[in-house]
């Protein structure tokens, strides 16, 4: 008896210290492991590339996003607000036709629409970039969360049930009552509501893989949250997200658009292409005056096209699968 | 499973009362002006303090909360006061309700019905010309402002058949274009999507082995594509179709449907707080409804998918 | 709910038909099934959002009721007061009481053409009270305030509704005391919140009157025979109209369209309405189409008033330099310059590209509103030089500067900050102040004034931007009540909400007012209208000669389309005579723009004619 309670005694001692050890996971031996001249964004953007409607495109965005900026320095811009005068009437040199002067013609006051619409396309893009940024961002952070702790189910489900169910319009009425109509109050306005639709989408996602086996053989060996979600789902979920994000952009302009419909957009003085449209729009019935709507929507719709192709070719060329 | 269910519907009660009493907040901020409409300019500020004053908005606004919720326990939403000035809230909605249901029913079955197969088809057929008209669609559908091209259709498309350019309850010709404009963005979005997922599928280890082993591609493609890639729609199905109610803002106002479209937007620029209240109320509801239903859904398409700690079994 | 059903029974028959061919479309529809009736049909695109006449002062919705019930008077097509209601009436020597002898037989209606009772004169009283009644929110009580106690009752400082100054002496007399001497009291009544109700009909509905056609008694020329919001409202004749006669068009048909503006036009080409407006923007391509071109007219003008407002008391951001504002807006010579700056004709090129003139304003008292034996008030002394002549003027605008900065200098910093805000949610504004920014900078140089505009909110405009005062200069306009000069005066006098000129500097007079508050209580005061007029003419030429306010335009104009002839319809610059379709007739085709300006030249004429014969 008194012999076996030492043996016991000293075994316990024993295994207090050294008779085990806990395993420490080290990243950098864990890539060890890994393929070693693979990597995955060459790679994707290799494949990408294959692509070629695409790569064009992708030049094409590029392109717009430089000219928007270098645009109001070229030599012979008009200025995107002043109103221009006749000189041999007097008056204000409304609705032109595109000619030499006007490449794209002039509005009802006699504003030049070539630089309306670059000066329209800078500041869309930039509404467009910045909600698509603060979407992805918060929106992956609170979905990543969301979908994978089960602790954080409860509040977050209730969370984006509150967030969700409060009507834009009051955000947006209320935001121009106290900030004033301007770029910041509607990119504001459209954050505090739109990360939602993006987390809801990447916690789905993650639900319907944090169960599948291989996650629950990470659990199970101890890899911490985190990891998981960074190294298990974030690189399956990264083509949704590519395509998701390249969306956003184009979605948050079609917002920009919705919101001038329903009277709660920017003020014509600051051009967009909601703005444009918008005014266009009425002249859709008289041929002459039609091209004050087909400028700007072909400036949309080109940058819609380009970033939804742009988008899911990327998609598919950041899964893995699709990699040699 | 039914425990969760319970757990999931009064936590939604609480997620409800908050929302309520944040909207309900957000709009005492609003400004007053909306109240007074266009006798703003002649009133003098006593005359207009009376009226607000009468209208309860200078109570403090915890009481102000209180007799809403003491309606609202008996069943009664309020009534309207600068929208339909008097009308109680619930006929209001109820009057508008049936044309935006019946029309975002019809639209959802479309889409489904087109928008589906066309996904299907073009991951089935990727890279080649039926995947690149779809995309051809989809593009223009997503590119293409909505309103430009729904007021095109309108005005061309009456005009070559000689259709009336308005909605007419009596004439069933008229639904034709509000049903087909209606369906045009979903059914795009649901190929796309489709598509997508037929494709992020279809590139799977277990895809190849099953070719490798000789399973028809037909079974490959009913038996394990279409559900797997059906798995992320179920989530957002219900919610959809729970929220063709709300209608649409831009199709109806074209057509002159008589539904719900615009309604909440209109309520809240003519700042009728007992509308807005009712809607906040009745499309949160419908939206909560949505989700719960949404992910019981995906947990009935895709069993791998466990809800809530209680039924772990496996 | 039976409606919903065929609702569905139609989708059904949709799917149907979505199958089979769809050759056979041209022939459904019911427009032609009888062509005996005269109908005039329209969409509209403002909801009105009750039909209680009591309550509301929206102009859309007493339009309607004014077409389902009738008040004490009304006016013939050159704006001259007629027996409607009442019979006759006689007022005693200063104006301040009232005797109206009802006619007899009028009976108020249900919706389905029953009668209910007789329109007795308690009815009048019973609607008065209702208006001063301060429960029932009534948004025209402050007008019905010119009866006797009649703001003491609305305050709640007497409760006795029989001490205000309405009274029924009989079941046709009906009798009204009121607070001051108002010789124009008659206009007043035109005003809705002096309409009858039935008090029994009104008790029974409470709350829920004027909420559904149902909830209405009919003593006017139509009967609502459908009323869905959002949907549908059409009108009917009334078949025991007293004055039935001169209900010419049987049917009225207003379908709603939110997007009316964009789809009506096209409807109107269609067949499908009757009227539309034409916007300036699709304007051009009507013009220039033969077929089109003869369908399109100029619309009448109406008595809004816009005008540019100079604030006395700036408050806003100190980064826009209020406090230099006011330094400079109290200099006469930097107003005038302003005022001479202002090239108005080309600021009104936003909304009107084609006849600007004809909506330029050079008084706030607009044209042809009231007369002096036919001469009208804007052609008064001292008022008719400014009326004559155009306030845009290059060489005076420069010859002001000039003084201005003479005598500014040292005391304000130049370029003077001018801030000029615009409600966002109105994109024409919007544009105007563009034009208007870089027509004044370029005109005066931005050595002296540099014009920002500034977007306001769309909703709560006024709360967040006018009443405080946070604007150098503003568009304003206003709204007559009655027909009296003094309903033009309220926004400039003390109390008022617009630029405060009580406050600018060198115009106090001994009893510490100043000039122009003591012209306008001096005018107030005096009963004899020729005399009356002149007064007011005086205090409204110094207003506008010192630059406090520069008078824009007036409201109305635009481009329509329409089978209505504007001059059948009753005639009067205020309250609901305008809305009637009462004497109304359907043409064959619409008027064009020449027919529509010789229509026009020949009713002034005949409207001058009438008005020196009434005056006599």
């Amino acid at each position: 008896m008194g012999l076996y309670t030492k043996e016991i005694q000293n075994i316990s001692d024993k295994s207090n210290e050294s008779l085990f050890d806990f395993a420490v996971a080290d990243d950098s031996k864990a890539e060890e492991t890994a393929y070693s001249n693979y990597s995955y964004w060459r790679s994707t953007w290799r494949s990408f590339l294959k692509n070629r409607i695409a790569v064009f495109l992708l030049f094409m965005v590029v392109f717009i996003i430089g000219f928007t900026l270098i645009q109001p320095y070229l030599p012979s811009q008009k200025s995107p607000t002043e109103i221009y005068i006749n000189p041999d009437t007097g008056m204000q040199d409304r609705n032109v036709a595109p000619n030499g002067e006007y490449w794209f013609g002039t509005n009802s006051i006699g504003q030049d629409l070539w630089s309306r619409i670059w000066e329209g396309t800078r500041t869309s893009l930039y509404i467009g970039f910045v909600v698509a940024m603060v979407e992805v961002i918060v929106g992956f952070t609170i979905g990543a969360l969301w979908g994978f702790s089960r602790k954080l189910e409860v509040p977050f489900t209730q969370l984006y049930n509150i967030v969700d169910n409060i009507p834009t319009t009051i955000v947006l009425i209320l935001m121009s009552y106290i900030l004033r109509p301007s770029v910041s109050t509607i990119i504001i306005a459209m954050c505090i509501t739109g990360w939602v639709e993006m987390a809801r989408f990447l916690r789905n996602q993650i639900v319907i893989l944090r169960d599948r086996e291989y996650n629950l053989a990470s659990k199970t060996l101890g890899t911490p949250g985190y990891r998981i979600i960074l190294k298990n789902l974030l690189p399956y979920l990264i083509s949704v997200i590519m395509l998701r994000m390249s969306l956003a952009v184009p979605f948050a302009i079609g917002a920009e658009v919705f919101l001038t419909y329903i009277g709660l957009g920017l003020p014509v003085s600051i051009p967009s292409l909601g703005n444009l449209i918008n005014e266009g729009r009425v002249l859709m019935m008289s041929p002459d005056l039609r091209y004050q709507l087909i400028f700007p929507s072909i400036v949309l719709s080109a940058i819609t096209i380009a970033f939804y192709i742009i988008g899911n070719s990327f998609a598919d060329a950041a899964d893995p699968k699709n990699h040699v | 499973m039914l425990k969760y269910i319970g757990k999931r519907l009064v936590q939604s009660i609480f997620t409800l009362f908050v929302i309520i009493t944040i909207v309900f907040s957000l709009l005492r901020l609003m400004p007053e002006e909306g109240y007074l409409g266009a006798a703003a300019e002649k009133m003098t500020e006593a005359q207009q303090e009376i009226y607000l004053t009468n209208l309860g908005l200078r109570d403090p606004l915890i009481v102000q909360l209180g007799n809403f919720y003491q309606g609202l326990f008996q069943g009664d939403l309020g009534k309207s006061i600068t929208y339909r000035t008097d009308v109680p809230v619930v006929d209001i909605i109820q009057d508008k309700m049936m044309y935006s249901i019946l029309f975002g029913l019809g639209a959802v079955a479309l889409s489904l019905l087109v928008g589906v197969p066309l996904g299907i088809l073009m991951a089935q057929f990727k890279g080649r010309w039926l995947d690149r008209l779809g995309t051809g669609y989809i593009v223009f559908v997503v590119a293409v402002p909505a309103m430009v091209y729904f007021l095109m259709i309108q005005m061309y498309v009456t005009g070559w058949f000689g259709w009336p350019m308005l909605f007419d309850e009596y004439n069933p010709i008229s639904f034709i274009l509000p049903l087909i404009s209606m369906a045009l963005g979903p059914i795009a979005s649901y190929a796309m999507w489709m598509r997508r997922y037929m494709v992020d599928e279809l590139n799977k280890d277990y895809i190849k082995l099953a070719r490798a082993k000789g399973v028809k591609e037909r079974t490959i493609m009913f038996r394990h594509v279409l559900r797997n890639a059906f798995i992320p729609m179920a989530q957002y199905l219900p919610a959809t179709i729970l929220f063709t109610i709300t209608g649409s803002i831009y199709i109806e106002s074209l057509y002159s449907i008589p539904g719900m479209g615009g309604l909440l937007v209109d309520a809240i620029q003519r700042q009728d707080n007992q509308v807005v209240q009712g809607l906040v109320i009745f499309f949160s509801s419908l939206g909560i409804i949505g989700l719960i239903l949404g992910d019981l859904l995906m947990a009935i398409v895709d069993p791998r998918i466990k809800l809530g700690k209680g039924d772990s079994v496996r | 709910m039976r409606k919903y059903l065929l609702f569905l029974t139609c989708m059904f028959v949709l799917v149907l038909a979505a199958c089979s061919d769809k050759t056979d479309s041209s022939t459904a529809g019911d427009s032609n099934k009888d062509s005996k009736p005269v109908e005039y049909k329209t969409v509209y695109s403002g909801e009105i959002k009750t039909l209680n006449y009591l309550k509301t002062s929206e102009t859309n919705e007493f339009a309607v009721a004014a077409n389902l019930v009738d008040g004490l008077i009304e006016y013939d097509e050159y704006g001259i007061v007629k027996p409607s209601l009442a019979e006759s009436w006689e007022s005693n020597a200063d104006a301040t009481v009232w005797t109206f002898k009802l006619r007899e037989g009028v009976k108020w209606m249900t919706h389905d053409g029953k009668e209910y009772a007789d329109v007795v004169a308690q009815d009048f009283v019973d609607g008065l009270n209702y208006v001063l009644d301060a429960k029932n929110e009534s948004s025209t009580s402050w007008i019905a305030t010119v009866v006797k106690n009649g703001d003491a009752f609305n305050t709640g400082a007497i409760t006795d509704f029989s001490q205000v100054g309405v009274k029924a002496l009989d079941d046709y007399t009906l009798e009204y005391t009121l607070e001051g001497s108002t010789p124009y009291f008659l206009s007043m009544l035109n005003y809705v919140c002096f309409f009858p109700v039935n008090g029994a009909f009104l008790a029974e509905k409470g709350e829920g009157f004027g909420t559904t056609r149902e909830n209405f008694l009919y003593n006017g020329g139509y009967i609502l025979d459908k009323f869905e919001p959002q949907n549908e409202r059409v009108l009917v004749k009334n078949e025991t109209y007293w004055d039935k006669d001169q209900i010419k068009i049987d049917r009225i048909r207003y379908k709603y369209n939110k997007e009316a503006a964009t789809v009506a036009p096209e409807l109107f080409l269609r067949g499908e309405i009757d009227a539309t407006s034409v916007p300036t923007s699709i304007l051009d391509q009507w013009l220039n189409d033969e077929d089109k071109k003869n369908l399109v007219r100029q619309n009448t003008n109406n008595f809004y008033t816009y005008f540019y407002a100079l604030n006395f008391n700036p408050q806003y951001d100190a980064q826009f330099e209020p406090e230099n504002w006011k330094v400079a807006v109290n200099n006469k010579d930097f107003r005038k310059s302003i005022y001479h700056a202002l090239d108005r004709v080309s600021a009104m090129l936003t909304n009107e590209p084609y006849n600007p003139k004809d909506l330029v304003s050079n008084t706030i008292t607009p044209k042809n509103f009231v007369d002096v034996s036919g001469v009208d008030y804007t052609q008064l002394e001292p008022l008719k030089a400014i009326t004559n002549n155009d306030s845009f003027n290059t060489d005076l605008a420069a010859e002001y500067k000039e003084k201005a900065m003479a005598a500014l200098a040292g005391k304000a910093t130049f370029p003077v900050k001018v801030v000029m805000p615009y409600n966002s949610g109105m994109p024409e504004w919007a544009n105007r102040s563009q034009v208007i920014e870089l027509q004044v900078e370029k005109l005066l140089g931005t050595d002296y004034v540099d014009v920002v505009i500034e977007a306001g909110p769309a909703t709560g405009f006024l709360g967040e931007v006018r009443r405080p005062g946070k604007f150098s200069i503003i568009e304003a306009n206003w709204g007559p009540d009655f027909a009296d000069p003094s309903t033009y005066t309220d926004a400039f006098t003390e109390g008022g909400t617009y630029n405060k000129p009580e406050l600018a500097e060198g115009y106090q007079e001994a009893n510490g007012k100043n000039t122009y508050q003591n012209l306008v209580d001096a005018a107030k005061v005096e009963v004899e209208p020729a005399k009356r007029f002149e007064l007011f003419a005086k205090a409204e030429a110094f207003l506008i000669e010192e630059a406090f306010v520069i008078p824009y335009a007036v409201g109305g104009g635009g481009y329509v389309a329409s089978k209505l002839n504007p001059f059948e319809s009753q005639y009067s610059p205020f309250g609901v005579t305008m809305e009637k379709f009462k004497g109304q007739t359907l043409l064959e085709k619409p008027m064009s723009n020449e027919e529509f300006k010789s229509a026009k030249e020949a009713w002034e004429k005949e409207r001058a004619e009438a008005l020196a014969n009434a005056s006599n």
